[in-house]
């Protein structure tokens, strides 16, 4: 049988006898997932910037808004007779239209100046050589074809963002995980240290036939406290990053290849789950440990 | 109530605790247990609330073996038992009422019960116009007399106590054992670890004494000697 009332206030005097600790925790567990999530935003930004261009896709022919059947059957027998061609994909003009509403989503004014029929659909096109200059070629042959509009390439600049994004990626991740390793250690310690103070009140609940569940979960509880108010920290944390540095990208002018570095809603919100759900993970692990190590039978 | 057959207990490096202790004690008994220091009294008192586990011999409790009780059983056990330290352990930050109450709290006790037990143990135990002091705004004795009232506001069959007069002057000593004569008298199994000569002589109860491991006296209303 469990009282409440009485866990939560073992909990909130845990955490207020060990107050400094706790705050410091907090602290370290908040700046580990918030480099997390900043390292999980970025990646999302980047691939939200380049992902047209994954996959190998090397140059893009965009054909006109009110192009033809025929002409598009010609670009698309053309593509398949090519032999520099390995693969291309078709994106028709809804995917694209959907594509370019979730591109400019934060953006209503210029949603609202576009409709479906004037977006174009496209071919992302797939060479089997990489190489710049054969690309080159290769995307040339169909410029001025009837019913292109333009080709675009991939070019250097987006394979160094990816390139950049993939190696300060791995650096933050493995800078995270390191910290997160620490925050769980952390979070051990302050528990040691509350169990350690309340050494005479646990042996008493020993003695007097309290539960070894009883005894464990104000602890335990204190340990997720902890967790949450550092999951809390890094939301916050990714929230100033989305709106005060991601977003400023997308905005900056001239910056074309960064039109698209943004983050939606919908990734947004799961790299808060995953945050949170790290945040139980790593809290879980600390406290388990923290009363297993230091709370007899 | 109490029931030890050929209970042996080894402590790491081969130290023999207790060497096949065999004792029966009934429901209502008052039982001092003497002996040097080392002799094994706090092992004994240990071994019935299960903090320790034999190495050969069989404990039983109100008729239960104890040996085979699940870990998850063990604090169901603990809440028929009383225990009585010798320094009290009393929570300093909490108040004589608290400390009564938190026995009763943590074993999943509601507020109904706990207003209902805590004025009455602390009557019993002559407290009652202390309740809201602090443990370190009482003298020795009834510092003691909160930590039996801890002890038995549960009502437990059994209250075990480790020395309970072993920091206290003899006037002190005595009310101390009044109270756990009153206890007694209600039924409850005292059994009570000493080296107070003067007490145990003077209460005349049952007297096991211990030596070396071994149950060398087994004596209704003995003495210390």
């Amino acid at each position: 049988m469990f009282s409440f009332r009485y866990v939560l206030r073992e909990t909130g005097q845990n955490l207020w006898r060990n107050l400094l600790l706790a705050v410091a925790t907090v602290i370290t567990v908040g700046v580990s997932l918030a480099m997390f999530g900043g390292f999980l935003l970025f990646q999302r930004a980047v691939d939200s910037a380049t992902a047209r261009w994954e996959d190998g896709v090397e140059f893009i022919v965009w054909m006109n808004a009110d192009v033809g059947s025929v002409e598009d059957a010609g670009i698309r027998n053309q593509l398949d007779e090519s032999p520099g061609v390995l693969d291309w994909q078709y994106v028709d003009r809804l995917a694209s239209y959907e594509e370019f509403r979730a591109f400019f989503e934060d953006t209503p004014e210029v949603l609202d100046i576009a409709t479906e029929q004037e977006i174009p659909p496209y071919y992302r096109v797939v060479p089997v050589d990489p190489d710049p200059d054969v690309v080159e070629e290769l995307g040339d042959q169909f410029k001025g074809r009837p019913g292109v509009r333009t080709v675009t390439f991939a070019g250097d600049v987006i394979r160094d963002v990816q390139n950049l994004s993939d190696r300060a990626g791995r650096v933050l991740f493995i800078g995270s995980i390191v910290l997160l390793a620490a925050s769980t250690l952390l979070i051990l310690n302050t528990l040691a240290v509350a169990i350690g103070n309340r050494r005479t009140e646990i042996e008493i609940m020993r003695l007097v036939g309290a539960t070894k569940a009883f005894i464990r979960i104000p602890f335990m509880l204190e340990g997720l406290v902890q967790g949450l108010l550092g999951a809390a920290v890094a939301m916050t944390s990714n929230a100033l990053l989305r709106n005060y540095v991601i977003d400023q990208f997308s905005d900056a002018d001239g910056l074309r290849l960064l039109a698209g570095f943004k983050v939606d809603d919908a990734a947004m919100f799961q790299v808060n789950l995953l945050v949170l759900v790290i945040a139980v993970g790593v809290a879980v692990v600390g406290s388990y440990l923290a009363v297993a190590m230091h709370i007899n039978d | 109530m109490i029931k030890m057959e050929k209970v042996t207990k080894v402590f790491k490096g081969d130290v023999v605790a207790l060497r096949d202790v065999t004792i029966d004690i009934g429901k209502g008994e008052f039982v001092f247990l003497v002996g040097p220091s080392g002799s094994g009294k706090s092992t004994f008192i240990r071994l019935l609330n299960r903090e320790e586990v034999p190495e050969h011999g069989r404990i039983f409790v109100a008729g239960r073996d104890i040996g085979g009780l699940s870990s998850w059983r063990v604090p169901y056990l603990r809440r028929n038992i009383g225990y009585v330290f010798q320094d009290y352990k009393l929570l300093q930050k909490k108040t004589v009422a608290e400390n009564v109450a938190f026995a009763l709290e943590a074993i999943g006790k509601g507020p109904h019960v706990i207003k209902r037990q805590v004025p009455a143990i602390l009557e019993l135990v002559g407290l009652s116009r202390k309740v809201d002091r602090f443990p370190y705004e009482l003298s020795g004795g009834e510092q003691q007399r909160v930590s039996i009232a801890r002890a038995f506001v549960n009502r437990p069959m059994i209250l075990l106590a480790d020395e309970p007069t072993g920091n206290l002057d003899p006037t002190t000593s005595v009310g101390i054992m009044r109270l756990l004569e009153r206890i007694n008298e209600t039924g409850t199994t005292v059994l009570m670890a000493t080296h107070d000569s003067s007490i145990v002589d003077s209460m005349r109860q049952r007297v096991v004494e211990l030596d070396r491991g071994m149950v060398v006296r087994d004596q209704a209303r003995g003495v210390y000697e």
